[in-house]
């Protein structure tokens, strides 16, 4: 991956972000995820167009919502999609809200009178976790098309990589990868390059970016994910496992 | 036809006589009239004939929104719906409820600026619209059950994230005092019979699409952020209820918010605390209208504020009060605001405990619970207005004969006991007796059954009545002849917030008045609260203002409850707003640029067709005295102070009469007949109803 490429991919996903900065470098990728390959490993890996990208280093945040504060507006939601891509649409926002707006039914889990504003009045803020590796929706991605931003290390979709087939979406135990119909293509959380729109949108301080902490081993899945991976990545897996 | 942001671009037509349902575009038929009311008046107009009764299959309910639903203007949840009004007396008119909730931005999101409905269904059904298309379908195993399981079972086969609109057993049953709700507890009153006329249980309404915003995405953020800024608390109230080291003022607003002030009933307590106006994060906590309607107890019992997609204003508050669950079979969450929460409260005269005492709040999670799932209005408190009164005069129970009388629990009902209210309000969803039949049918038609004179009502201070079988909503007792002008020229209470939520805001008079001079010309626009000067030009500037600024929020889909932002909690710009936001937003969303002038002439043509309707089903262009009517009420003072005396509400009828001069001088109507001139409609764009009315007789030169 060149920096030129970098570049484009941050531009694509946030007009806020220094493009002169690069997504990641190879060194990075190698020293700071703490990971040593072998030279032929890592060659292997970045300079084919079938390399297999996997993701190690971690976010250095990530947004966390406070159910007991959220007062079910969905500015954020509106926030999300209308300040990064001109439009309102819920459906593409990467923090969701709608879903568990209204009855208990909606939540899957949830058998008995449980949230929502026709249950205990609770809405439950469902949001990217940045997951540690491996990262479910990076390494579903048959494309690579879900890369590390450059200077919150969040997880993002590279546009001109993404081919829509939205294997991510079924990825993810949460359910937290949007598909932009208009685009078709994937979208997902990508912490607004560091100045989340979502946490300045609330009315009621019910969200905030906070360093970042693994949230993917106490809040249950939405959805019983797929956790099929290509064989070529699973052959790079084979590297460290 | 250019490419529009704002609006999604189709209505939806249904006729549910035959099951066609048809997809128009909203911008070739219906761009002058924006959306909302503007989009209902026009239907109403051109496909509903003079005559026609509310519950006549050709009667239309039309569902409309405007360009700015849905998307991140704040305060932009209202649904309008527009009809021939059921309980508008003694002749149905056209009139409009108005929803909060999700309902109109999930309209949106599923393709549609507006629904049309018509004809009547053979047999029960509801109305699906997802994504673009709409399917007609079986509602009889939902026909009879309350507003809450219908919601369920609709959302169980649509999805979680559907909004539907449902009437309870209220409508179904042809209540004229009926309301939809949407999102639990947002209702629009008077038109759930009118769906219940055509067989039609609810609408549920889910979409996967988007409303695009034509300008450049950076300025939309900073015009939303610019109107953030500008927003007070619920109904614009701009400074706090009480002192805070933030503000320089403090007066009796909606601004509840303040340290020690906590959602008691929050999973983890929250403290409101202080809410300075520059933080934008914290919009949310200023607002508690059960604290500001139920006293200081009803903190403990709040879960959180609650209200419309996209409005950081959450004027609904959900309260858990364990003990009802036990007491009285109910759930032990509920929310609602305003006249909705007060629903049961307000039929007792007195509580054990006081007015704002533990049962007064359990008659309020009694009356939501109730009116909310069996779909009743209460036409802003009326029905209440005339139980007590019928009841304490004795009326009621020369009216309903004594077997009837004595079904009921007077003694419980005297001791303000909550479980009065069961019988009572399940009857009046079922027509069950004299009583609840003649309560659910609104107060003309109630007062017209038990051969009351509506002008007994219209002496009394007390009842609020109005005219036309519909009460005050913010009249003389606030501003004014201003209030009297704009309280005459709808078909049911006039639901207009542009006077008094600049008059109520908290400002002091002379601050206001210093606003009054940008907007209206003069700081004798206004006065202060019942201390009122003689009749002046500027008022009927003002109340001219305040009608246009209604209808323009009721078309682009912005509150009226929330606006006007002409003031705002900003001390360092003298506590001024803005009067030109509306036509920001609107220019930003839609890609249609318009000044606040070209604004103001859409939202005059949308009152106006509002004026025409009224006039042509009136079969008279003598508005001025057949329609625009003032109660006797209003001339007198509880205390009997004269007019324009302080701290005299009285108004005088001489000034009143100037005072309608004034307005339809500014309106450039026909000062005789207060009619609009063929001349008003041409300049408008109204050429058709002039037409019509120059062959029918209506025309006034």
């Amino acid at each position: 991956m060149t920096k030129k490429n970098d570049g484009d991919i941050l531009k694509r996903n946030g007009p806020s972000v220094h493009s002169s900065n690069p997504c990641f470098s190879r060194r990075e990728f190698l020293f700071m995820g703490g990971i040593i390959f072998t030279a032929a490993t890592a060659s292997q890996c970045w300079s084919s167009g079938n390399s297999s990208l996997i993701i190690i280093e971690q976010a250095n945040g990530l947004v966390v919502g406070d159910p007991s504060k959220c007062v079910g507006c969905r500015r954020c939601e509106l926030a999300c999609s209308e300040f990064n891509d001109g439009k309102a649409s819920p459906v593409i926002s990467r923090i969701k809200i709608s879903r568990n707006l209204n009855p208990w039914i909606s939540n899957p889990g949830v058998k008995q009178f449980g949230p929502g504003t026709f249950g205990n009045g609770l809405v439950i803020q469902d949001l990217c976790k940045q997951c540690p590796h491996p990262v479910p929706c990076a390494n579903a991605c048959p494309h690579n098309a879900i890369v590390l931003a450059p200077n919150t290390k969040a997880r993002v979709v590279d546009s001109a990589k993404c081919v829509g087939c939205k294997i991510c979406q079924r990825a993810c135990p949460w359910d937290m990868i949007s598909f932009d119909p208009d685009t078709n293509r994937a979208t997902k959380c990508f912490l607004c390059n560091g100045n989340p729109k979502c946490v300045a949108a609330c009315p009621a301080e019910a969200l905030k970016y906070v360093p970042w902490c693994d949230l993917t081993k106490i809040e249950r899945p939405r959805i019983s994910p797929n956790t099929f991976i290509s064989p070529s990545k699973a052959s790079t897996c084979i590297e460290c496992h | 036809m250019a490419n529009y942001g704002g609006w999604v671009g189709k209505t939806l037509r249904v006729d549910l006589s035959n099951g066609n349902i048809s997809i128009e575009n909203t911008l070739e038929k219906y761009k002058d009239y924006l959306g909302g009311t503007g989009i209902g008046y026009k239907v109403l107009w051109d496909e509903v004939p003079a005559g026609t009764q509310p519950f006549d299959p050709v009667n239309r309910i039309v569902f409309g929104v405007g360009p700015l639903a849905g998307t991140g203007a704040p305060c932009n949840g209202r649904t309008a719906i527009t009809t021939l009004w059921p309980t508008c007396w003694p002749k149905s008119l056209v009139a409009s409820g108005h929803m909060g909730g999700n309902f109109a931005a999930e309209l949106k999101y599923a393709g549609f600026d507006a629904i049309i409905i018509y004809g009547k269904a053979d047999q029960p059904v509801w109305l699906c619209i997802l994504d673009g298309k709409a399917e007609i379908r079986d509602a009889r195993n939902l026909w009879g059950e309350g507003i809450r399981r219908t919601s369920m079972e609709i959302s169980r086969q649509m999805g979680p994230r559907a909004s539907v609109a449902a009437i309870g057993q209220a409508g179904e049953n042809l209540v004229p005092m009926s309301v939809v709700i949407n999102s639990h507890s947002h209702s629009a009153g008077g038109v759930g019979s009118v769906m219940g006329s055509k067989n039609l249980k609810a609408i549920g309404v889910l979409g996967t699409g988007s409303i695009r915003i034509a300008g450049n995405k950076e300025e939309w953020e900073k015009a939303v952020n610019y109107h953030l800024s500008l927003l007070g608390a619920n109904n614009q109230h701009v400074v706090p209820d009480s002192p805070q080291k933030w503000s320089e003022y403090y007066g009796p607003t909606r601004w509840v918010a303040s340290p020690g002030r906590r959602w008691g009933a929050a999973s983890s307590s929250i403290d409101t605390g202080s809410c300075d106006p520059h933080n934008l994060n914290r919009i949310a906590y200023r607002t508690n209208n059960a604290a500001f309607f139920l006293g200081e107890r009803a903190w403990k019992y709040t879960v959180r504020g609650n209200g419309c997609s996209s409005c950081p204003i959450r004027c609904h508050t959900i309260l858990k009060v364990p003990s009802v669950s036990s007491k009285y079979g109910i759930p032990e969450i509920g929310q609602n605001t305003c006249v909705g929460m007060l629903f049961g409260r307000n039929f007792f005269r007195s509580f054990p405990d006081g007015p704002k005492g533990e049962t007064s709040i359990e008659a309020c999670m009694v009356g939501m619970s109730l009116a909310d799932d069996l779909g009743i209005w209460d036409n802003y408190g009326q029905m209440q207005r005339d139980f007590q009164e019928l009841y304490y005069s004795g009326i009621l129970k020369e009216k309903v004969g004594s077997k009837e009388f004595k079904s009921y629990s007077w003694d419980e009902y005297e001791k303000g006991s909550p479980n009065f209210l069961f019988k009572l309000l399940r009857g009046i969803a079922l027509k069950r007796d004299e009583l609840t039949t003649a309560l659910g049918m609104g107060t003309g038609y109630h007062l017209e059954r038990w051969g009351i004179p509506e002008k007994d009502w219209q002496e009394r201070p007390e009842l609020s009545y109005w005219k036309m079988g519909h009460p005050r909503h913010h009249s003389s007792e606030e501003a004014g002849q201003t209030g009297v002008i704009i309280n005459t020229q709808y078909n049911r209470d006039s639901q207009c917030h542009s006077h008094t939520n600049f008059i109520r805001n908290g400002l002091p008079l002379h601050v206001q008045k210093q606003i009054a001079v940008d907007i209206w010309g003069s700081t004798d626009a206004i006065d202060a609260m019942s201390a009122y000067s003689p009749m002046n030009v500027y008022k009927a500037k003002m109340a001219k203002w305040s009608i246009l600024r209604k209808e323009l929020h009721d078309s682009l889909s912005i509150c009226n409850w929330m606006g006007p932002w002409i003031a705002s909690p900003l001390k360092e710009h003298n506590y001024k707003g803005d009067d030109s936001v509306e036509s920001l937003l609107y220019s930003l969303a839609t890609g249609n640029p318009k000044s606040r002038e070209e604004l103001d002439k859409d939202s005059e043509r949308i009152f106006v067709l509002h004026r025409a309707l009224t006039i042509r089903d009136m079969q008279t262009s003598d508005m001025r005295t057949k329609h625009d009517t003032v109660p006797k009420w209003i001339f007198k003072d509880q205390a009997g102070k004269p007019p324009f005396s302080s701290g005299s509400s009285a108004m005088d009828p001489d000034d009143i009469k100037l005072a309608m001069d004034m307005f339809y001088s500014e309106m450039g109507w026909d000062l005789e007949t207060g009619a609009p001139r063929t001349e008003t409609y041409q300049k408008l764009g109204l050429q058709d109803v002039a037409d019509v009315f120059d062959r029918n007789g209506l025309a006034v030169g």
